[in-house]
């Protein structure tokens, strides 16, 4: 009885775990934009300040 | 004998997803958004710059952004501009950009999008301190944004972020400045966002 009960806690933390697990990669998913046009950033970081650690720009690119 | 497992799955559930909710949240690096919160935008009062201040133009007239003599253009993005007052040994202690629209970002989802940008430059400890929406500005309305957040070279800044709806276009203005320096550069930082056409 005890081993059958622990089998099916493991099976349902199995599964909570599996769509926990999903629910990571499609929050990070959120943050990967896809940017349509551009202003171009030339050494992708022309050597401007928000390029080179400094404050960030509103150009909407990395 | 009643059997525990219903018990037991009963006390398991909202933990389990408490955890999952935790580890999403997690994932986005910061917290959520703020909500709407005009009342901390209530410096922002559109009024032309003093006139001893200088002006930088986005190409074709979209945008004009005003800054103080003692602040200098620095290198930008081309088609953007920036302004930036240094300290003596060369620190940002004051910055000021103008670009035009260009990515995906919209009125309706600035205060999700801007930390999510500065995420992507590598930007850590994104705290949204306040954020509104249809913000008076001298030739439209616009959407703002108060976050602090520590640069990739570890540098801590605070920064008032706006997308602006203009008559001519629709554009992102950014100040940004060191919280222990905000009591000086924040007043020209607000008084330049105040000053904004586009």
């Amino acid at each position: 009885m005890i081993s059958t009960v622990k089998i099916r806690i493991a099976a349902i933390l199995a599964v909570l775990g599996i769509v926990a697990g999903a629910a990571v990669p499609a929050a990070i998913a959120r943050h990967h934009h896809h940017h349509h046009s551009g202003i171009p950033q030339n050494n992708g970081g022309d050597h401007d300040a928000d390029n080179n650690g400094g404050p960030s720009d509103g150009d909407g690119l990395v | 004998m009643t059997s525990p497992l219903p018990t037991l799955i009963s006390r398991l559930l909202p933990a389990t997803a408490a955890v999952a909710a935790t580890l999403s949240l997690s994932a986005c690096g910061s917290s959520m958004p703020p909500s709407g919160d005009p009342a901390a935008f209530g410096w922002l009062k559109p009024a032309p710059a003093p006139r001893s201040w200088h002006w930088s133009d986005l190409p074709g007239g979209d945008a004009r952004m005003a800054y103080p003599p003692s602040w200098r253009p620095i290198i930008s993005d081309p088609g953007t501009a920036s302004a930036a007052l240094r300290d003596a040994d060369g620190e940002i202690v004051g910055y000021l950009n103008v670009t035009p629209q260009q990515g995906q970002e919209t009125l309706a989802n600035w205060s999700s999008f801007r930390p999510d940008h500065n995420r992507d430059e590598g930007d850590v400890d994104l705290r949204p301190i306040a954020a509104a929406t249809d913000l008076p500005f001298r030739s439209g309305h616009g959407s703002c944004l108060i976050e602090d957040y520590r640069t990739s070279s570890d540098h801590a800044y605070r920064e008032i972020a706006c997308l602006v709806d203009g008559a001519r276009a629709t554009t992102v203005i950014v100040g940004a400045a060191p919280p222990d320096e905000w009591d000086r550069a924040g007043s020209v930082i607000e008084r330049t966002i105040s000053s904004f056409l586009t």
